[in-house]
C-alpha cells in the first residue's frame, strides 16, 4: 500500500514537471501550449539521439536536452507565438495544434512509430532500500529531482526579482506593466523555460518509458486535466495536482481497475462543479 | 480549392475511363484486362513499421516470384499492385476499399490492420461480392459473426497468440500465472483464450488484472505480482507497442525475474525486442506466426527482401508475400479472376510455401491454419548478427495453433 | 446606405444559397460517391461547431463525443432497435443533445482556451467509456453492420444514399442558419462581444452558451449519424480527439463565423485526406499540422471570410473597411469574426491582422 503510494508520485512527477512548464507558459503569454507533449516526446528522443548517434550518456541528457529544447522554444517564441499573442488566445492554441502534430510526423517519419531502446544510467541500475520496502534506484531517483526541481521553481518565482516579476506579470499583468516594468523582456525566457521543463520531462522518462514519437499525445491530455484540476493560472496549483492525480491512479488501479482511466476526468468534472477555477486557481482570472 | 478541383477533375476522369474500361473485349477470362492486388495499409500510423510501405514490396516480390514460376503459361499476364494508406481511419478504409474494387479494379485487398478497419473492408467485400484477405488485424471476429464469402483471414489471430503461449508455457512448468491485459477488444479476448488454455493445460490463474490502455505506469500491477497468494510462476501480459515496451521495461526495475516470476507474452514484435534490447527481454516466450531466422527457406526469403529493401523482413510482410502468391495461385488454378471462382479454389485449398507450413484455408471459416511457433528471445551473448534475437523452441501443430472448431457464428 | 446593403446581401445571399444547394445535388455526379456523402456529414458538423466558435465564440475540441457519440447511438438504434434509419438518425441526434447537457453545464463556466481544454477533457473520458464497454460498443472492433435500409428499401449503393441523407444534412444546416439568424442567435453574438455587457443587460449568459451548446451538439450528432448509416459502422476513431482537431481545422480552413466556409473545409479536408490515402507521401500529420499553421498564422478569415472581405471590400465604399458592420444579419454580412472571450485584449480581431 505504502509502496503502491509511493509508485503513485513517480507517476505523478511527470504530471507536475509537465503542468508546471504548461502553467509557467500559460501564465506569462496566456498561451496553452497543445505542443508540451511534443516537447516532452521530443525531450526523450533528443536523450536517445544523443546517446546513439553521439554516445553522450543520461547525465549530458539531463543537462544539454532541455537546455537545446528551451533554446529552441525561445525562438519559436520571438518567430511565431509572439505574433499571435495580441490576438485570441485560441489562435496560439491552434498554431501549437498543428506544431505538435508535425513535430510527431517528422519524428515518425525519422524513427518509425516502434519505441527506441534506452538504458537505465547505470549508476541507478539497483535498488534502494527506503526501510519500509525497496525501491528502484531510479524511480526514487526521478521522484527525488522532480520535487527538487518543483521546489527550485517554487523559490525562484517566491525569493527572487525575476520571479516576483515574472509572478506579477502572471498575475496581474496590466498592472505590472503601468508600474513600468518591461513585462515583454521576460516573455522570451519563460517560454523557453516552461519547453525546457518539458523536455527535462522526458528526458527522465527515456530510461523507463517507451520512447516513440505518440508518447506525449495522450499524455497532454491527461495534463490538461491535471492543469485544470490544480487551477490553470496557479503554478502551486498544478505541482499539487500532479502529485495527487498519480497517487490517484495509482490507487484507482489498485482498487477500481474498470474506472482507473476516466478517474482523472471524473475528478476534473467534480473540481469544475465546485469551484470552477480549478483548486487553487483564482476565480476572477477566468471570467 | 484547386485540391477539390483537381480531385474533382480526377475523379470526372476515373469515371469516363471506368466507362470505358468496363466495356466488352477484355477476352472473358481475366476482368479488365488484368489482376489488380490492392494493399490497404497504415502507412503513417501506429501500423507503419510492422506494415506498412514495405508490405507492398513483399507483395510485389510474390507478383515476381508467380510469373516466374509461370512465365507465358501464367493465366494472369498483366498483374499491377495498387496501394492505398487508411491512415488508421476505418472510415476511409471503408471509401478507400470501395474505390480499389471500384475504381482501380481491385480483384483483391490485402493486409487491412486494425480490426475496425478490417471489419469494415470485410463488409465492403461481401457487398461488393470481390476477395479480401486480411492479413493485418486480429480480431477472431473476422473469422466469427464478421465472416463472409469472399473474406479471408490469414496469418495469425489474437486466439493464436495467447492460447499459444497459454498452453505451452503451462506444459512446461509454468502453472500458475497472473495475467495483465489492456482493458480494450484485443486484451480482453486475448485474456479469455489465455485463461482458458492455461486451465485446460492444467494450470492455474492466481489473478487476472485489466490495465488502462494506453498505459504507461505499470507498476501498480507489477508491484503487486510477488506479494500474490500463491506466488505466481509466470507474469503473463497481453500488451502491445509502447504499452510493451513501457511494461517490460518497469518489468526489469522491479526485478521481477530475479523474484522468480517469468514474463511470457502473447504478442511480441521483432521490432520491440530490438528497442528494448534483447537482454531485457532474454528468455521471454512468446507466440509467432513466422520469423525471418526459422530456417533456409525463410533466411533465403529474407536476404532477398533485404537486398531489395534494406531491412529484413516482419512476419506482417511474410504473411502478405504468401497471401498475394496464393491468391495469384488460386487465380491461376480457376483460370479466371472471377471472385467466385477464386473463392472456391482457395476453400480447403491445402499448401505450403515460404510463410505457411501444414496450412489448410478452412472452408467453413476461411481462417488460415497453419504452424505457430513458441518462440524466445535470445540473450545478448547468442545474437550473431543485426535482428536475430529469436529462438523458435517449438512448433505448435496447425491443429492446435488456432480454434479449433469454427465460430458457430459465422455463417458465409 | 445600410439597407441598400442588406438588400444586396440578401440577393447575394439568395444566389449563394442556390448555388450550394445545386453543388450538394450534383457533388456525387462530380466526385466519387461515399467521398461525397463523407464531404456532406463533415459540412454540418463544421456548421454546428461554427455555430458555438463563430457566433458563441466559445471553442469546443471535444465535439468528437457528439458525432461520435450519435454514430454509436444511431447504429445501435438500426442494428438492434430494427428502426429505419431516419428514426435511427434522429435517435443519435437526441443522444448528442443529452449528452451536451452536462458535459456543456460543466464546461460554460469557463469560457476561452479554458473551455478548449475542458471539453477536451470530457471527450477524451467518452472515449475512453467506449473503448472499455464493448458489450456496447464492440470496443477497437467498432460497432460493424450498422443496417442502411428504409421500408425494405435497401439503399447499399452510395450514390443513392448520398440522396437518402442528405435531406438530413441540408435540414441540419438549414437548422444553424436559422438560429443564426433568430434574436437568440443575436444574443448570442452580443454574449460572445461582451459578455459583461449581455450579463448587465440581464441576458442569463451561461443558459444561453449552454442551449448554444447544447444545439450544436444535436447538429453534430445528426451528421454523425447520417455518416454512421452512410459507413455501415460505427468507431472508436470517431470519438477520438483527432476527430475535434478535425473538425476545427475546416472551420477555421472555411472562416470561422461564415457557418457556410465550414462546408468548404470540409471539402477540402476531405478531398485532401482522400488524395493523400493513396499519394504516398505517408506524412499526414505534416500536412494537416501546416495547413493549421498556415492558416493561424497568415490566412486567418478562412477560405469563405476571405472571399467574403475581396467581395465586400470591391463592392463597398472606401469608408467600409471599418469592419464593424451592421448589428443587423450576422449569417452572411458581417465583418470577420474572432472568438473572443472574456478578458480577451479589446479590438484585436481576427481581421485586423491579416
Amino acid at each position: 500500500m505504502l509502496q503502491q503510494a509511493f509508485n503513485g508520485l513517480v507517476g505523478g512527477s511527470f504530471y507536475a514537471l509537465l503542468a508546471l512548464g504548461l502553467a509557467v507558459i500559460f501564465g506569462m503569454l496566456g498561451v496553452v501550449n497543445l505542443a508540451h507533449g511534443a516537447f516532452y516526446m521530443l525531450g526523450a528522443f533528443g536523450a536517445f539521439i544523443a546517446l546513439d548517434a553521439f554516445g553522450l550518456n543520461f547525465w549530458v541528457s539531463l543537462a544539454l536536452v532541455p537546455l537545446l529544447l528551451g533554446v529552441a522554444g525561445a525562438v519559436l517564441e520571438r518567430l511565431f507565438v509572439r505574433r499571435l499573442a495580441p490576438l485570441d488566445p485560441l489562435y496560439n492554441f491552434l498554431f501549437t495544434f498543428g506544431l505538435a502534430l508535425i513535430l510527431q510526423d517528422l519524428v515518425r517519419r525519422e524513427y518509425g512509430v516502434n519505441s527506441q531502446p534506452y538504458p537505465r544510467p547505470r549508476e541507478l541500475a539497483g535498488t534502494v532500500d527506503l526501510g519500509l520496502f525497496t525501491y528502484p534506484a531510479y524511480q526514487v531517483f526521478v521522484l527525488a529531482v522532480s520535487a527538487v526541481m518543483c521546489a527550485v521553481v517554487w523559490v525562484v518565482l517566491t525569493r527572487t526579482r525575476v520571479g516576483v516579476i515574472v509572478r506579477a506579470a502572471t498575475e496581474r499583468p496590466e498592472l505590472t506593466r503601468a508600474l513600468g516594468i518591461d513585462v515583454g523582456r521576460w516573455v522570451t525566457p519563460v517560454f523557453g523555460f516552461g519547453v525546457a521543463l518539458a523536455a527535462f520531462a522526458g528526458v527522465l522518462a527515456a530510461p523507463m518509458r517507451a520512447v516513440n514519437p505518440l508518447m506525449g499525445a495522450d499524455l497532454i491530455i491527461t495534463v490538461f486535466a491535471v492543469v485544470v484540476i490544480g487551477g490553470l493560472g496557479s503554478v502551486f496549483g498544478s505541482v499539487a495536482a500532479g502529485f495527487a492525480i498519480g497517487l490517484v491512479s495509482a490507487l484507482g488501479n489498485l482498487y477500481v481497475p474498470a474506472l482507473s482511466q476516466i478517474l482523472v476526468f471524473i475528478l476534473m468534472a467534480a473540481v469544475l462543479l465546485w469551484r470552477p477555477a480549478g483548486l487553487f486557481g483564482r476565480e476572477e482570472a477566468f471570467r | 480549392m484547386r485540391i477539390t478541383g483537381w480531385s474533382g477533375g480526377l475523379a470526372v476522369a476515373g469515371l469516363l475511363l471506368a466507362g470505358c474500361g468496363g466495356g466488352p473485349g477484355g477476352g472473358g477470362k481475366i476482368s479488365d484486362g488484368g489482376v489488380v492486388l490492392a494493399v490497404l495499409n497504415d502507412q503513417s500510423g501506429i501500423y507503419a513499421d510492422t506494415s506498412g510501405r514495405l508490405t507492398i514490396e513483399a507483395v510485389r516480390m510474390a507478383v515476381e516470384d508467380y510469373r516466374a514460376r509461370y512465365g507465358d503459361k501464367a493465366v494472369a499476364q498483366k498483374i499491377d499492385v495498387v496501394a492505398a494508406d487508411h491512415q488508421n481511419k476505418p472510415e476511409i478504409a471503408n471509401s478507400k476499399a470501395q474505390e480499389l474494387y471500384d475504381r482501380e479494379h481491385a480483384d483483391v485487398i490485402l493486409d487491412v490492420p486494425t480490426s475496425s478497419a478490417a471489419l469494415a473492408v470485410a463488409t465492403v467485400a461481401r457487398n461488393k461480392k470481390k476477395v479480401f484477405i486480411d492479413v493485418g488485424a486480429a480480431s477472431t471476429e473476422l473469422e466469427g459473426k464478421s465472416c463472409n464469402k469472399y473474406t479471408f483471414h490469414y496469418g495469425y489471430n489474437s486466439y493464436m497468440l495467447a492460447h499459444g503461449t497459454g498452453s505451452e508455457v503451462t506444459k512446461d512448468g509454468g502453472t500458475s500465472w497472473y495475467i495483465v491485459y489492456p482493458d480494450y477488444a484485443f486484451g480482453q479476448d486475448m485474456e479469455r483464450t489465455f485463461s482458458a488454455a492455461i486451465k485446460a493445460a492444467g494450470g492455474a490463474v492466481v489473478e487476472s488484472d485489466p490495465t488502462p490502455f494506453p498505459n504507461d505506469n505499470f507498476s501498480t500491477f507489477l508491484l503487486k505480482a510477488p506479494g500474490l497468494d500463491p506466488k505466481p510462476q509466470v507474469l503473463g501480459t497481453m500488451h502491445a507497442g509502447g504499452d510493451l515496451v513501457n511494461l517490460v521495461k518497469q518489468y526489469n526495475e522491479y526485478k521481477l525475474r530475479d523474484k522468480g516470476v517469468q514474463l511470457a507474452l502473447g504478442l511480441l514484435a521483432l521490432s520491440d525486442i530490438h528497442s528494448l534490447g534483447p537482454d531485457a527481454l532474454a528468455g521471454t516466450r512468446y507466440t509467432t506466426m513466422w520469423t525471418w531466422s526459422m530456417d533456409d527457406q525463410t533466411r533465403a526469403w529474407a536476404d532477398k527482401f533485404q537486398a531489395r529493401n534494406g531491412k529484413r523482413p516482419t512476419s506482417n510482410m511474410a504473411a502478405n508475400y504468401s497471401a498475394a502468391l496464393q491468391y495469384l495461385e488460386a487465380v491461376q488454378r480457376a483460370g479466371t479472376d472471377n471472385s467466385d471462382k477464386v473463392v472456391e479454389q482457395l476453400e480447403g485449398h491445402t499448401f505450403e510455401d515460404m510463410f505457411v507450413r501444414n496450412g489448410t484455408i478452412r472452408a467453413q471459416d476461411h481462417l488460415l491454419l497453419h504452424d505457430a511457433y513458441l518462440s524466445q528471445v535470445k540473450p545478448s551473448s547468442e545474437v550473431k548478427e543485426p535482428w536475430d534475437y529469436e529462438k523458435v523452441i517449438r512448433t505448435i501443430p496447425a491443429a492446435e495453433a488456432f480454434q479449433p472448431q469454427p465460430d458457430p457464428a459465422c455463417k458465409l | 446606405m445600410i439597407m441598400s446593403r442588406l438588400a444586396r446581401s440578401g440577393r447575394g445571399g439568395i444566389a449563394l444559397l442556390v448555388i450550394g444547394l445545386l453543388a450538394a445535388l450534383v457533388l456525387p455526379w462530380l466526385i466519387y460517391p461515399p467521398v461525397a456523402l463523407d464531404i456532406a456529414c463533415w459540412a454540418l458538423f463544421a456548421a454546428a461547431l461554427d455555430l458555438l466558435l463563430g457566433f458563441t465564440g466559445l471553442l469546443s475540441f471535444g465535439h468528437a463525443a457528439f458525432w461520435g457519440g450519435s454514430a454509436y447511438c444511431t447504429g445501435l438504434i438500426a442494428l438492434h432497435g430494427g428502426m429505419p434509419f431516419p428514426v435511427a438518425i434522429l435517435g443519435g441526434a437526441a443522444f448528442a443533445a443529452l449528452l451536451a447537457l452536462p458535459i456543456g453545464f460543466l464546461s460554460v463556466r469557463l469560457t476561452g482556451i479554458y473551455f478548449a481544454m475542458v471539453t477536451l477533457a470530457f471527450a477524451q473520458m467518452i472515449y475512453f467509456v467506449a473503448n472499455q464497454w464493448r458489450d456496447v460498443t464492440g470496443g477497437e472492433n467498432g460497432l460493424q453492420g450498422i443496417p442502411r435500409e428504409l421500408f425494405g428499401l435497401d439503399l447499399y449503393d452510395p450514390f443513392f444514399f448520398y440522396y437518402a441523407g442528405l435531406p438530413f444534412v441540408l435540414a441540419g444546416l438549414l437548422a444553424a442558419w436559422r438560429i443564426v439568424r433568430s434574436p437568440f442567435g443575436r444574443v448570442l453574438v452580443s454574449i460572445r462581444d461582451n459578455p459583461a455587457r449581455a450579463r448587465a443587460l440581464g441576458y442569463p449568459v451561461d443558459r444561453y452558451r449552454l442551449l448554444a451548446f447544447v444545439l450544436s451538439a444535436a447538429l453534430s450528432g445528426t451528421a454523425g449519424g447520417v455518416f454512421a448509416i452512410g459507413h455501415g459502422f460505427a468507431s472508436l476513431d470517431g470519438l477520438y480527439w483527432t476527430t475535434s482537431g478535425q473538425v476545427v481545422m475546416m472551420v477555421i480552413l472555411g472562416g470561422i463565423g461564415t457557418l457556410w466556409g465550414g462546408a468548404i473545409g470540409a471539402g477540402v479536408v476531405v478531398q485532401l485526406q482522400d488524395f493523400l490515402a493513396t499519394a504516398g507521401f505517408e506524412g499526414i500529420g505534416i500536412v494537416t499540422g501546416s495547413i493549421f499553421i498556415v492558416i493561424v498564422l497568415l490566412f486567418r478569415r478562412g477560405i469563405w471570410g476571405t472571399a467574403r472581405h475581396l467581395a465586400r471590400r470591391r463592392g463597398l465604399s472606401p469608408a467600409g473597411g471599418s469592419g464593424g458592420g451592421p448589428a443587423g444579419s450576422p449569417g452572411l454580412a458581417r465583418a470577420p469574426a474572432s472568438p473572443r472571450p472574456a478578458g480577451g485584449p479589446p479590438g484585436a480581431t481576427a481581421g485586423e491582422r491579416c
